[in-house]
């Protein structure tokens, strides 16, 4: 085996054989039921004297970063003002507007529900620890692939000069080719025409 | 006939069985006896198979309610359309439908191929029989739909509501029809790295079969997006939600193939990668199936979860690893003579239109598989919303709508100044201008400005090529505009099938940055005669005025309704009627959750969307009203964009590029003067 054929099996091998394990895993403990209830109550003692820190749009600002937990993909503003069959988003959104009432900001409601439903509770995750490899890793392997095409453009045009000074050197334009300058120049300006 | 049916099923395992060890054995003795039975076992298959799917269609049609799949998704009042399309609404019959097309396909693939790439041909069919044959056995074994009850029940469960939907009786056959046909141009592939034949007639046969794969995979999506629209009531059309980001990938991937393999065909270059993505391309078929039928990914399309999961996971793994060592050791082979005299030249904007495309889709699937790898490193699941998705996508669409617009006209080999000056400076003046006028209205927002300016210059690169050809036509030819325009894109079918596609794209986009604009919801209680009064985002008037509601039972259904009227800055609008509705069986038992039917008035700027949520007390309905701008334009892009594959794919411009071919060949030296070259 050649070493470029190695690293082209290793390259294409490698993530198949990673990731085999966690999604057979997946696949084997999946329990997911659109019917089922997901919703858990999130209910802090109000605050001493409180008063409300968010008003409406504030609250539908912050049900926009929060995901639904019913398998609908949807967060819960959408979910509640549109899925009518689903429980969840309209409880959770009870317990949103309790906690406002409750004196609670917006980081310490989110925060709450973090402390019941994990990170899961977000529509998006938040950029630190593991979900850094998430949020950023798309974006390196497309500038890596940016790379890959630089050098590979770079090494098409090496060898295309270097052909070109080849057939100067040896007075033959390419393989089979003879002819002047302006035959030359014809003939690419006709093949540009075409090919446009 | 349903046990001819039952035992067919188990007749085309062995037929396809028969046809992968026949057709190899043939290809490696290089025994044509055998190549010819391998092929003859390839029709075989698909006759069996069609044989065992209208022995599943005489169940349903005749309710025989003792196998377990049409009792549980079909039922005695179920209309006759969706008695057909229950064939796919489980898993068990759509595997045995996605099964019908692939050996279809595979007969259909040995058919047109029966004079030529005769060397290649025992690979292809071996290796489609081999497909077949899995898709075979995890049917007849993983989810089989000649399965039997112990008891007899009087009347089916009947077909989910959301699948009743004239929508949902095509959206999977076409997606379907779209991830089979990537099978083809997969087999083609292998059977061009074993017989190490690289070039030539393999490339048109994967491009034919690669063009319909991306032909109905558009359909599928953009029906798919349509049913959830109209359907889910969420007022929304794409939710980067794990199954349809399963039928966007392949799509994805077909499409950035269907543009590098003109490097090929122009330049003999990017072998590997062609290769690698039409390998690719099948592999994520698979994968989108594995995440489909699996349930491993949280999901609103429940309806389609099963068993059968570890089939493609393991299907998938075993086909990576043999693919992944076949083209390791085919490297050498596709060596080629890489020359590039510019980095502005048309090659250069293929590739970079390649790296788009392929980022977009490594994008998506790295979002939905995240979840998986988040909790198998950290133990807590995570979730990756649209958000995620939207962020890292539109910038890469804003790239990739502008490559549309660029790529085609940069010249290959190398573009002049001059030239890109005379092809980009009235582009490039509309795009700005566009932008200046969005400006001037009011619109603020960053990406619709930016969406808006890049389809207006795009838009302008197209109409300037069209215009360009029909001129240069009608001088030539003295033709009239309309004769000049439809002969123009018939002889070059390629071409110009291409800009229309382009077209539909730029349309889709400007759809998709509607999403930008103001988006308002209300949640009304209307009584009869009530009116609600509300502003859209282009600051008119809207009331719609209650007439009431009326309960009433039709087919399957109890239908509860609301009919409302409209008016549009006064100006009357007609009616709209939104139901809510509960469905039954021939028994009267109620089947299913209640279901809603959105009212939804289409217009050029907005649609009307309105949801009946239920019922306040028996006089008064809950409804929500939502204006969601631009949607129409997003089916009509779509239907502009298949549109333009039609006008690529139509077989007519094969034949004349053949022609054209023979018409260049050496003994017609006399044609070639004629043509003037």
């Amino acid at each position: 085996m050649t070493r470029r054929a190695f690293f082209v099996r290793t390259a294409v091998l490698a993530p198949v054989v990673l990731a085999a394990p966690a999604l057979l895993r997946a696949q084997n403990s999946s329990t997911v039921n659109m019917n089922g209830d997901f919703y858990i109550p999130v209910r802090p003692a109000p605050k001493p004297n409180a008063t409300a820190q968010l008003d409406d749009d504030a609250i539908q600002a912050l049900e926009r970063t929060l995901a639904c937990p019913c398998p609908c993909t949807l967060d819960v503003y959408t979910c509640r003002t549109t899925d009518v069959l689903c429980t969840n988003s309209p409880a959770i959104h009870r317990d949103v507007v309790r906690m406002v009432e409750g004196g609670y900001t917006g980081d310490e409601i989110v925060s709450q529900l973090m402390d019941v439903y994990g990170q899961r509770i977000l529509a998006l995750p938040r950029k630190e620890g593991f979900n850094l490899v998430g949020w950023f890793f798309p974006f390196v392997a497309i500038g890596t692939g940016g790379l890959a095409i630089a050098y590979l453009l770079r090494t098409w045009r090496n060898n295309a000069v270097a052909a070109a000074a080849l057939a100067t050197t040896s007075g033959v334009r390419s393989i089979g080719v003879q002819a002047t300058d302006e035959e030359m120049e014809r003939l690419n300006a006709a093949l540009r025409d075409d090919s446009r | 006939m349903i046990l001819v049916g039952e035992l067919s099923l188990w007749v085309a395992i062995l037929m396809a069985a028969w046809t992968t060890t026949v057709s190899w054995a043939g290809g490696y003795q290089r025994r044509s006896d055998l190549v010819f039975s391998g092929e003859r076992a390839m029709y075989a298959t698909f006759a069996f198979t069609t044989v065992a799917s209208i022995g599943l269609w005489y169940a349903i049609f005749t309710h025989d309610f003792s196998l377990k799949f049409v009792s549980s998704y079909s039922s005695r009042n179920l209309p006759s359309v969706y008695l057909f399309s229950s064939f796919w609404a489980g898993q068990a019959g759509s595997m045995l439908f996605w099964t019908l097309i692939l050996a279809g396909y595979g007969a259909l693939a040995v058919f047109f191929n029966r004079h030529r790439l005769r060397a290649m041909m025992p690979w292809v069919t071996g290796t489609m029989g081999l497909v077949t044959l899995f898709f075979l056995l995890t049917t007849a074994f993983g989810a089989n739909p000649f399965e039997r009850l112990d008891w007899v029940p009087a009347d089916g469960r009947g077909m989910n509501p959301q699948l009743q939907n004239p929508g949902m009786a095509i959206h999977p056959p076409m997606l379907y029809f779209g991830y089979v046909a990537t099978a083809v141009p997969f087999a083609f592939a292998i059977g061009a790295l074993i017989t190490r034949q690289l070039d030539g007639e393999w490339l048109a046969a994967v491009r034919r079969w690669s063009l319909l794969s991306w032909f109905f995979l558009t359909i599928g999506i953009v029906l798919g997006m349509w049913w959830a629209y109209v359907e889910l009531g969420w007022s929304g059309y794409w939710a980067w939600d794990a199954v349809e980001n399963s039928s966007l990938l392949p799509w994805l991937s077909g499409t950035a193939f269907l543009h590098s393999i003109m490097i090929q065909e122009k330049r003999g270059m990017l072998k590997k990668w062609n290769v690698t993505l039409v390998v690719l391309t099948f592999l994520l078929s698979i994968l989108g199936t594995f995440i489909t039928r699996s349930g491993v990914i949280e999901s609103v399309h429940a309806f389609a979860r099963s068993n059968v999961g570890p089939w493609f996971l393991w299907f998938l793994i075993i086909s990576t690893i043999l693919t992944a060592v076949l083209v390791s050791t085919r490297l050498k082979d596709m060596e080629a003579k890489a020359e590039l005299e510019s980095m502005v030249s048309r090659e250069a904007a293929f590739l970079y239109n390649n790296l788009v495309l392929v980022g977009i889709a490594f994008t998506t699937l790295w979002g939905t598989l995240f979840p998986i790898l988040s909790e198998w490193v950290q133990g807590e699941k995570i979730t990756v919303g649209p958000p995620f998705f939207n962020s890292v996508n539109t910038p890469l669409g804003l790239l990739l709508l502008a490559l549309t617009g660029i790529g085609p006209l940069i010249a290959w080999r190398r573009a002049s100044s001059a030239n890109l000056k005379r092809q980009f400076l009235a582009p490039s003046i509309v795009g700005v201008l566009a932008v200046v006028v969005l400006l001037a209205l009011g619109m603020r927002h960053f990406y619709a400005l930016v969406f808006y300016g890049l389809a207006a210059f795009v838009a302008t690169t197209i109409t300037m090529e069209f215009v360009k050809g029909i001129g240069a036509r009608r001088r030539m030819y003295q033709e009239n505009l309309a004769t000049a325009g439809v002969r123009l894109v018939v002889r070059n079918r390629r071409r110009y099938g291409g800009y229309v596609v382009h077209f539909g794209v730029v349309v889709m986009f400007a759809a998709f940055a509607g999403s930008y604009f103001k988006k308002d919801y209300a949640e009304v209680d209307l009584k009869t005669g009530d009116t609600f009064t509300a502003t859209d985002p282009w600051g008119d008037t809207w009331t719609f005025t209650s007439e009431g509601m009326n309960s009433f039972e039709t087919l399957n259904r109890r239908v509860t309704a609301i009919s409302l009227v409209a008016t549009y800055n006064g100006k009357p609008m007609g009616r709209m009627l939104a139901e809510k509705r509960q469905h039954f069986d021939s028994n009267k038992a109620e089947t299913f959750e209640p279901s809603t039917e959105v009212a939804i008035m289409e217009m050029a700027r907005q649609d009307v969307y309105v949801f009946f949520s239920g019922l306040r007390d028996a006089d008064t309905a809950v409804l929500t009203f939502n204006f969601n701008p631009l949607v129409i334009w997003v089916w009509i892009g779509g239907f502009i964009m298949a549109f333009g594959g039609v006008i690529v794919m139509w077989p007519q411009a094969e034949r004349r590029e053949r022609g054209y071919v023979a018409e260049l060949s050496p003994q017609h030296d006399g044609a070639l003067v004629g043509a003037g070259v």
